[in-house]
């Protein structure tokens, strides 16, 4: 593995047992992600995504090959040691948002800093960096209801970010949102990348992602079909 | 602490379901911590009376059938004893059956010496074995009809003595064995009465606690195969015997109180299971970003166990409030109402109860719930 490597995946295959018959949702895949790069996983309904993803944020383990994040295998992990290692190297963002909605916007951003070692002081300046960078610093006494899609996803964003993880992963951000909406999360997501360095995986149907991504890895029946640079973002960068 | 404020959120979700489950637990811990208090005031009872010096002679044939009063001076001349204070039970009532209380015709002669526990106001013994119409009264029955020394009251004869006995408060008693309850003369009962000569009960005081076993021996024996054979007890078995007639309630009571706990808890047990069924999604998205899962899990039971306890502080206050009225208005209980309150180890198992509800009515459920794949719960397979 390269140490320019965010992500690795060497030979990682995902077998489900479904009602008896063995369904293959990833096969023999062997791919790797730069660091600081921004990528977008694409490819129809079925095609090992999702799966993909789980795989790298170590909430599924492939059933055979391995899984690299960081320069740090994580195919061997415990549950537990899989936690904490999300905790400092993971920020998850999904297509619902899945905010705590008993929790203000402020609150839900602070939960990942709850696990660290951080005063109470330190977590606010956390947070109120995190939702400054996606420009929601007026909101943070907000409830996820009192919020528009766009702004829970905003909210979301800043909750994957607020512990500096080594990689962002979304899951179809844009999934649930308006076209504006969903421009307006692209965009976000871009700046992170090129202003913050963070490194960026998203899974997504959205072509218009395409104009933002370094890289399109495609997917079809489970299969990587190959990777290509994004020349539309490249030129409109 | 860091927590405090997810679990008190998580608390307040559903505000209704939360008040419900504390209200239900409340009402449960209630009933149980009075229920389990009744045996253990009985307990209490008893085991202050365990190293008194007096002991209680009734007939063998039971508490309705009087002794001769022949068998004092009998009695007075055993070894070791130091006073004998015969008695009857009068039973009157003051102005409304409601208002009845404990109320006994005793010899004057020695009240003071069967009785100097029983915190007698000053001079008023020394009245009441001066005044034939005297009597001493309890200081809870003085506050109760806000009676004064000096004042005149008429106690109303029912069953037994079906006549009116009209008396004069000489003086007060503090620690007598009931908060209301008042002792006349018991020359004055035989002269109304117009039929001297019976005794319910004779009170003898030893002069040591090592002695009431050879003086109720000697007394028994001494009256053995006569026509009215004695039933010599120390105080505490006489009281026990007197306990002992709500042996199968008490017992029944703790049965009692325990389904209730554990039905209860069964109830808290779905609130908690619907609870975290709702928050299984987030319970999946908290363990995604890092949190691990017997963390989750703690904050779960925190959860369950913040809802027992707040429903163990209302129910013990209600039951506290309750049996602290009760022991004020009531005087049915006789001995047993001074003492009748929530001792500090029912409070320490009604907590116990209310721990246990907490952490076994969430647990399995919470168990469930972090254990459940997180790919499952996030519905995220695509």
């Amino acid at each position: 593995m390269s140490r320019s490597d965010a992500v690795r995946l060497e030979h990682a295959t995902r077998t489900y047992n479904r009602d008896g018959f063995e369904v293959c949702a990833l096969d023999n895949v062997t791919l790797a992600i730069p660091v600081h790069s921004f990528v977008g996983i694409m490819g129809p309904s079925g095609s090992g995504k999702t799966t993909l993803l789980n795989l790298i944020t170590g909430i599924d383990h492939p059933s055979s090959g391995h899984v690299s994040v960081g320069g740090e295998d994580i195919t061997g992990m415990d549950e537990n040691a899989l936690a904490d290692w999300r905790a400092r190297h993971i920020g998850l963002v999904f297509q619902f948002y899945n905010l705590i909605p008993v929790l203000t916007a402020f609150e839900n951003i602070e939960l990942p800093l709850l696990l660290t070692d951080l005063s109470r002081a330190e977590r606010r300046a956390h947070v109120e960096a995190a939702l400054e960078a996606v420009g929601l610093a007026e909101r943070t006494k907000h409830y996820p209801r009192q919020l528009s899609g766009g702004q829970e996803q905003r909210v979301a964003i800043a909750r994957a970010i607020v512990a500096d993880p080594t990689i962002v992963v979304a899951d179809e951000p844009t999934g649930d949102l308006d076209a504006k909406s969903a421009e307006e999360i692209l965009t976000l997501l871009a700046e992170l990348n090129r202003r913050h360095k963070k490194t960026i995986v998203m899974v997504t149907h959205d072509s218009r992602a395409e104009r933002f991504v370094d890289t399109i890895f495609r997917l079809d029946k489970g299969v990587f079909v190959g990777a290509e640079n994004s020349l539309i973002r490249g030129g409109g960068r | 602490m860091k927590f405090t404020t997810l679990v008190l959120k998580n608390l307040l979700r559903s505000k209704r379901r939360t008040i419900l489950t504390v209200l239900s637990i409340a009402i449960s811990l209630f009933i149980f911590s009075a229920l389990v208090s009744l045996p253990t005031v009985a307990n209490h009872v008893l085991a202050d009376s365990a190293s008194s010096v007096r002991i209680a002679c009734r007939t063998k044939m039971g508490l309705a059938y009087p002794l001769p009063e022949a068998y004092k001076s009998k009695i007075a001349a055993t070894p070791h004893v130091v006073a004998v204070t015969p008695d009857n039970f009068f039973g009157g009532i003051y102005h409304e059956v409601s208002d009845q209380f404990p109320n006994i015709a005793v010899d004057p002669e020695l009240v003071d010496v069967m009785w100097p526990d029983w915190g007698f106001s000053p001079g008023g013994v020394e009245e009441f074995k001066k005044l034939r119409t005297a009597c001493l009264v309890a200081e809870g029955t003085m506050k109760r009809f806000h009676l004064n020394v000096g004042q005149q009251i008429q106690l109303r004869g029912a069953g037994y003595y079906p006549f009116n006995m009209s008396m004069t408060i000489v003086g007060t008693v503090a620690h007598g064995p009931a908060p209301s309850f008042l002792m006349f003369r018991r020359d004055y009962l035989e002269e109304i009465e117009g039929r001297p000569g019976r005794v319910d009960n004779f009170w003898v005081r030893a002069d040591s606690s090592r002695a009431v076993p050879e003086i109720i021996q000697a007394v028994n024996s001494q009256f053995a195969n006569s026509s009215a054979e004695t039933q010599c007890d120390s105080e505490a078995v006489f009281l026990g015997g007197i306990i002992g007639r709500f042996r199968t309630f008490f017992t029944l009571a703790r049965i009692l109180g325990l389904i209730v706990v554990v039905t209860i808890g069964l109830v808290a047990a779905n609130a908690a299971a619907m609870s975290i069924r709702e928050r299984r999604n987030e319970i999946a998205v908290m363990r995604s970003i890092g949190f691990r899962s017997p963390l989750i899990l703690r904050l779960l039971i925190a959860e369950s166990v913040v809802t027992a306890l707040a429903g163990c502080v209302l129910g013990c206050g209600a039951a506290f409030a309750l049996l602290k009225v009760f022991s004020v208005t009531s005087d049915v209980l006789g001995p047993f109402v001074g003492a009748i309150q929530i001792p500090p180890a029912v409070l320490l198992q009604t907590l116990l109860a209310a721990l246990l509800i907490g952490l076994l009515s969430s647990y399995v459920p919470a168990r469930s719930a972090v254990r459940r794949k997180i790919v499952d719960a996030l519905r995220m397979v695509d």
